[in-house]
C-alpha cells in the first residue's frame, strides 16, 4: 500500500537547548535562516508526501502560525499533544486525523528527502509491518542503537551503555496502520509512551524492516549545536533563497549596502538589512528581517528573526533567539570555554554566546565565552557578562 | 450583503460545488442560504440558518441539475425566514434568481407587478426580478433577453443571477456590488468572492459595472447590458486556497490575530530601507498632496483617525470621516487627496464616498487588502497592506496592517527627509507583536472581567483610535456595552457610567506630556472606584494607579498603538471565548458590508 500521509512530530521543547526555547519548540529553532522544521517539510514534500499531520505540544502557535494551514502547496493539519508523554503517545494524538499507513518523522532533525523516499520504497516493496530508516553513526551510544539481521530489526535500544553498536534509528519510519493499536497495547514505562518501545515488541512478533540510508542527518542537542547545524545547511547548500554568487545566498527582499562584504558560506533571509563596511560570515546566518550596522562583524553566527545588531560590534561564534537587540560596539570575541548546561559542564565547547530571546544589550556590552543569556535580559552599556544570566534578569556595569 | 455561487459544467457534481462555494461564502452573511438547480427543470431548496441548516434540508432531497446558483444572506429586506431567503421565484417557479445589494426602485415596481397579478412570497426586494422576467418570457423574448430587459429596470446596486427551467445557461449582471466568474477547462463558476470556487480554479475575470454575463458548460460571454461584447481579461489568483484553513485554531480571528507578524513583515516588504531611511511607493506616482480627506467604516475608521493624525503632525491638513457621512454630507474637498480605507475593497459605504469625492473633482486613493476588489479598480491609485485574507468577522491583523501601510504612506508623501528612526520603528514592530502574543496575561484580565457589565477604554493621540478599537471589538463577539472615549473627554460626561463594575482600560505608552495627562484621567476614574487596566510599555507611572497591566514593550511612539491594540484584540477574544460566543461569526455582523 502506497504511503503518502506522512506524521510529523513536533511536540517536545528540547530542554537542553534551553533558553532558546523558551517561547517556541526545538522544531522551531534555526537551521541556518530557516526552522528545523522547515527543513523536515522540505524532506516529506519533496519525497512525494502529499498530507501533512504534525503533532504539536509545546508552545504550538509558533508551528502553526509558521506554516499555516499549508506548506508547498501540501495540505498541513494539526493535533495537539496535551501533554508531552513519549513519541508513541504523541503518534497516537494524529490516529483520526490519519487514513492509510503513516510514514513518520521527528520534527527535530534535519534529514533528506532520499531517506524518506528509501522508507517508503522499502514499506511498499516488502509490506514488513514497520519499516525504519537506520544509519551508520559514530556516537550510537547517543541515540537509539538498532541490530539489523538480513535488514530485518532484532534489537532497538535507546541510548545503550556499552560501544558495540554501529547503527542508529534514523527516526524515519513507515508503519501499517495498525500501529495505533499497537500502541495503545504497548505498557507506558514511567507514564511514557516511547515509540521505539512499541516498535521492539512488535519485532518480536512481525517483520520490522530496517532501511539503510546516508545523507545528511544533523541533530541538535545543546544551544552551541546550531552553528554546527548551520555549517552543515550552508555547506550542503539547502538554502531557499537566491545564490548571488557561490556560497552567498541573498533573499530577492534584503539589502545589502554595496560597501559591506559577504564572506562565503553566508545566507542573508528576507527583509534583513546590511549596512556599510559590515562584514558578515564565513557560516553565517541571517533569518527573517535582521538588521546588521555599519562596520560590524559577524561570523560563524546564526542571527534569527528580528535580531538587531548596531554599528561597530562583534559577534563570533554566537547564536541569538529572535527579536534580540545589540547594541553598538557590542563584542562576543568568540573562542572556547567550559559551558554549564543544568548539572553537567561540557568543557572546551566553541561558543562565543547564546543570547536568546529579546535580549537586549545596550552598548559596549563584552561576552566571555561560553555566557548563556535568558530571555528577555537586559545589560546595560558597558556591562560584561560571563556564564548564565538568567531571564529577564538586569546586567549593571 | 450577501454571496453568491454559481457554477455550469459540473454535471452531477453541481450541487457539491454550490454548497462548498456558499460555505467558503459565509463570512459575507450567514442568516440564510439557498441553492437554485437548472437543466430540464428547476429544483429550489432553501431555509433560514446557517449553511448547516441548509446542508440538513438538502438532506432530505438532493436537487439536480446541470447548471446552479446559490446564495447565503445577511438580512436588509425583510426578517432572516425561509420564504425571504434566496433564490427568489417567479409566479410558475420557472425562474430563479440570487441577488446582493440594494434595489431602490423595488416598491415601485412591486405595486406595478401586483397590480398586474403577481404574486409576491416574501417581503424582500430582490423577488421583483424574477416576475419582471416572467413579464417578459411571456412576451415572448428569448431567455437572454428577457433577463437583460428586466435588469434594465433596476436601480440600485446589484449582483444577480439567474437560472430557469429548461435552460442550461447562467445569466448574471452587476452593478455596485462584486461579481466574478471563475474559469477552469471544462466548467465556469461565478461568485461574490473568489474563495467560493478557489478550490477548482485559480482563473479569474472580474466583472465590471453595467456588464453582463452568460455561462454554459462550453464557456462564458460577457457583454454589456446592451449587448455589446466586451473584451475582458483573464487574471490568475495567486493565494493559496488552504490560506482559508484555521491552521489548528479553534477560530480565525485567534489564528489571524497570531499572524500579524507575518502580515506586518508582508506590508513592509520590498518598501522600507532603513540604510538609507526612505519608503519606496513608486507605484503610487507622484502624489504630493496638499491635504487628505480618509475615508472608511468600522474597523477602518479607526485607522483613517490614526492615520489623519500622522498627516497632520507632518504639516498636511487631514480629517478623517465615517464613509456613510462623507457620501450623503461631502465636506468642500478643494485639492484633497481622498483616501479610501477598506479590508474588503467592496464596502459599499466607502465607495459611495468615493464616488461622490470623484464626482466633485478629487483624486481618490483605495488603501485595501484586496487585489481586484472595486475600490481597487475604481480610485486613481491604490495600495494593499498585503495582511493575506482575514475571514474572522472582527477585524484584526487587517486593522494592524492597514496602520503599517499609513504609515509608509504617510512617510512616503510628506518626504520629511530622514526618516530612518521610523522605520527602524515599523521594522521593530513584528518582533513587538509577537513579544505580546508569547507573553499576554490577557486571558487572565479577561477571566477576572467578563462578568462586567460595561468596559470602558480611553486613549490619546495616537492612542485615542486605539481605545475606539478596543471598544468596538469588544462589542462585535463579547455583545457586551463598550466605548471607547478620548482620555481627555472623559470627564465631560461619560464619566457618569463609571462604576465599580465598569473596568476602564487605559492605553498609556512613553512618559511625555500626553502620556502624564492620561495618567491624570486614570486617577479620576480610579477615584470612583472603577478597576483600572492599563496597557502601558511602564515609562509612566499609570501602573501606580491600576489593579491590573498588560504590558507592552518598548516601541517608536508612531507604532505604540499597533502593539497596545493586539492586547485589547486578546482581551476581547478571550472574553468572547469564556461566553461561549460564536467569536467567527458574530450575531447581526458580516464581515464586508456591500449595502450602504
Amino acid at each position: 500500500m502506497s504511503v503518502s500521509t506522512a506524521v510529523v512530530l513536533a511536540a517536545g521543547e528540547g530542554t537542553r537547548l534551553r533558553p532558546l526555547t523558551r517561547n517556541r519548540p526545538k522544531p522551531m529553532l534555526p537551521a541556518a535562516n530557516r526552522p528545523i522544521l522547515e527543513h523536515v517539510f522540505d524532506a516529506l514534500v519533496d519525497a512525494g508526501m502529499d498530507e501533512l499531520v504534525c503533532v504539536v505540544g509545546y508552545k504550538h502557535d509558533r508551528v502553526q502560525d509558521h506554516f499555516g494551514p499549508s506548506y508547498r502547496d501540501v495540505p498541513v493539519q494539526y493535533v495537539r499533544q496535551h501533554k508531552q508523554l513519549g513519541s508513541g503517545h504523541a503518534l497516537l494524538q494524529a490516529r483520526a486525523a490519519v487514513d492509510g499507513p503513516p510514514l513518520v518523522v521527528n520534527g527535530d532533525r534535519l534529514i533528506e528527502s532520499s531517506m524518506v523516499e528509501a522508507v517508503a520504497e522499502g514499506f511498499e516493496r516488502h509490506d514488513p509491518s514497520a519499516a525504519l530508516a537506520v544509519m551508520e553513526h559514530p556516537d550510537a551510544g547517543q541515540y537509539g542503537a538498532v541490530v539489523l539481521e538480513n535488514d530485518e530489526l532484532t534489537e532497538i535500544i535507546e541510548k545503550p551503555t556499552t560501544g558495540e553498536y554501529r547503527l542508529i534509528n534514523a527516526g524515519i519510519y513507515a508503519f501499517d496502520a495498525s500501529i495505533f493499536d499497537e500502541i495503545a497495547d504497548t505498557p507506558r514505562s514511567a507514564g511514557e509512551l516511547a515509540l521505539t518501545d512499541t516498535i521492539a515488541r512488535l519485532a518480536e512478533r512481525e517483520q520490522v524492516r530496517g532501511v539503510r540510508c546516508e545523507g545528511m542527518w544533523v541533530d541538535a542537542t545543546y544551544p552551541w549545536d546550531l552553528l554546527t547545524v548551520a555549517r552543515t545547511v550552508l555547506a550542503r547548500g539547502k538554502v531557499d533563497v537566491t545564490e548571488r554568487e557561490e556560497g552567498v545566498w541573498i533573499h530577492d527582499e534584503a539589502r545589502v549596502h554595496d560597501a559591506a562584504t559577504l564572506r562565503p558560506p553566508v545566507v542573508v533571509g528576507p527583509d534583513s538589512e546590511i549596512g556599510p563596511g559590515a562584514v558578515v560570515g564565513p557560516d553565517a546566518a541571517l533569518g527573517y528581517n535582521v538588521t546588521v550596522g555599519a562596520n560590524v562583524t559577524v561570523e560563524r553566527t546564526v542571527l534569527d528573526a528580528d535580531a538587531r545588531v548596531d554599528a561597530g560590534s562583534v559577534l563570533v561564534d554566537t547564536v541569538t533567539g529572535q527579536d534580540v537587540d545589540v547594541g553598538a560596539g557590542s563584542v562576543v570575541p568568540g573562542g572556547q570555554a567550559d559551558v554549564r548546561v543544568g548539572n553537567e559542564v561540557f568543557e572546551d565547547q566553541r561558543l562565543g554566546a547564546v543570547l536568546a530571546d529579546r535580549v537586549t544589550a545596550e552598548g559596549d556590552v563584552s561576552f566571555d565565552p561560553g555566557t548563556l543569556v535568558g530571555p528577555s535580559a537586559h545589560l546595560h552599556t558597558g556591562a560584561h557578562a560571563r556564564g548564565q544570566i538568567p531571564d529577564g534578569a538586569e546586567v549593571m556595569r | 450583503m450577501c454571496g453568491i455561487i454559481g457554477c455550469a459544467g459540473r454535471e452531477s457534481e453541481t450541487l457539491d460545488v454550490l454548497v462548498h462555494g456558499l460555505s467558503k461564502l459565509e463570512y459575507r452573511g450567514y442568516d440564510s442560504a439557498g441553492v437554485a438547480l437548472a437543466g430540464e427543470g428547476l429544483d429550489v431548496c432553501k431555509t433560514a440558518g446557517e449553511i448547516d441548516d441548509l446542508r440538513a434540508a438538502l438532506e432530505e432531497r438532493s436537487p439536480s441539475g446541470s447548471v446552479g446558483i446559490g446564495h447565503t444572506r445577511w438580512s436588509t429586506h425583510g426578517p432572516p425566514t425561509d420564504e425571504n431567503a434566496h433564490p427568489h421565484l417567479d409566479c410558475n417557479r420557472e425562474v430563479a434568481v440570487v441577488h446582493n445589494g440594494i434595489i431602490e426602485n423595488y416598491q415601485e415596481l412591486r405595486d406595478e407587478l401586483s397590480t398586474a397579478g403577481h404574486e409576491f412570497r416574501s417581503d424582500t426586494d430582490t423577488e421583483v426580478v424574477p416576475h419582471l422576467i416572467e413579464d417578459e418570457l411571456a412576451d415572448g423574448a428569448d431567455p437572454e433577453d428577457a433577463v437583460r430587459q428586466a435588469i434594465a429596470r433596476l436601480d440600485g446596486s446589484y449582483a444577480v443571477s439567474v437560472v430557469m427551467s429548461g435552460v442550461d445557461r447562467i445569466f448574471a449582471a452587476r452593478n455596485d456590488s462584486p461579481l466574478v466568474l471563475g474559469i477552469d477547462s471544462d466548467a465556469y463558476y461565478l461568485a461574490s468572492d473568489v474563495p467560493a470556487f478557489r478550490d477548482h480554479t485559480d482563473r479569474v475575470v472580474y466583472l465590471d459595472d453595467g456588464e453582463f454575463a452568460v455561462l454554459d458548460a462550453d464557456g462564458y460571454r460577457v457583454t454589456t447590458l446592451d449587448g455589446e461584447p466586451v473584451e475582458k481579461t483573464e487574471d490568475t489568483v495567486d493565494w493559496d486556497p488552504e490560506e482559508t484553513g484555521k491552521s489548528g485554531y479553534d477560530h480565525f480571528m485567534l489564528k489571524e490575530i497570531h499572524e500579524q507578524p507575518r502580515a506586518l513583515r508582508q506590508c513592509f516588504r520590498g518598501r522600507v530601507d532603513e540604510l538609507s531611511g526612505t519608503v519606496d511607493l513608486a507605484d503610487l506616482g507622484d502624489l504630493s498632496p496638499r491635504g487628505v480627506q480618509l475615508v472608511a467604516c468600522g474597523t477602518s475608521y479607526h485607522a483613517a483617525v490614526y492615520a489623519a493624525q500622522l498627516f497632520q503632525q507632518a504639516g498636511i491638513p487631514a480629517q478623517a470621516f465615517l464613509a456613510s457621512e462623507y457620501a450623503t454630507s461631502p465636506p468642500p474637498i478643494g485639492d484633497a487627496l481622498v483616501i479610501g480605507v477598506t479590508q474588503s475593497g467592496e464596502t459599499a459605504d466607502t465607495l459611495s464616498a468615493l464616488r461622490e469625492a470623484r464626482k466633485r473633482g478629487a483624486r481618490t486613493l483605495a488603501v485595501t487588502n484586496t487585489v481586484g476588489s472595486t475600490v481597487a479598480r475604481e480610485c486613481d491609485h491604490a495600495m494593499y497592506i498585503r495582511a493575506g485574507p482575514e475571514i474572522g468577522v472582527a477585524a484584526t491583523k487587517t486593522f494592524s496592517s492597514q496602520i503599517a501601510a499609513l504609515n509608509l504612506l504617510a512617510l512616503a508623501i510628506t518626504s520629511v527627509g530622514d526618516a530612518r528612526e521610523v522605520i527602524s520603528g515599523l521594522r521593530d514592530l513584528p518582533g513587538a507583536v509577537q513579544e505580546i502574543l508569547d507573553t499576554s496575561t490577557a486571558q487572565e484580565i479577561a477571566e477576572t472581567y467578563r462578568d462586567a457589565e460595561s468596559y470602558f477604554f480611553i486613549g490619546r493621540g495616537l492612542h485615542y483610535p486605539v481605545a475606539l478599537e478596543g471598544a468596538l471589538k469588544m462589542k462585535e463577539i463579547t455583545y457586551k456595552h463598550a466605548e471607547g472615549f478620548a482620555a481627555g473627554e472623559l470627564k465631560h460626561g461619560p464619566l457618569a457610567l463609571v462604576t465599580s463594575d465598569t473596568p476602564v482600560f487605559a492605553v498609556v505608552t512613553g512618559d511625555d506630556e500626553m502620556a502624564t495627562k492620561t495618567v491624570g484621567n486614570v486617577k479620576e476614574v480610579e477615584a470612583r472606584d472603577a478597576p483600572v487596566v492599563a496597557v502601558t510599555d511602564g515609562a509612566s507611572d499609570v501602573e501606580r494607579y491600576a489593579d491590573h497591566v498588560l504590558e507592552v514593550p518598548d516601541t517608536h511612539r508612531r507604532v505604540a498603538a499597533v502593539v497596545a491594540n493586539v492586547q485589547l484584540q486578546l482581551v476581547a477574544y478571550h472574553t468572547a471565548d469564556m461566553l461561549g460566543r460564536s467569536i467567527d461569526k458574530p450575531r447581526n455582523l458580516a464581515k464586508s458590508v456591500t449595502v450602504e
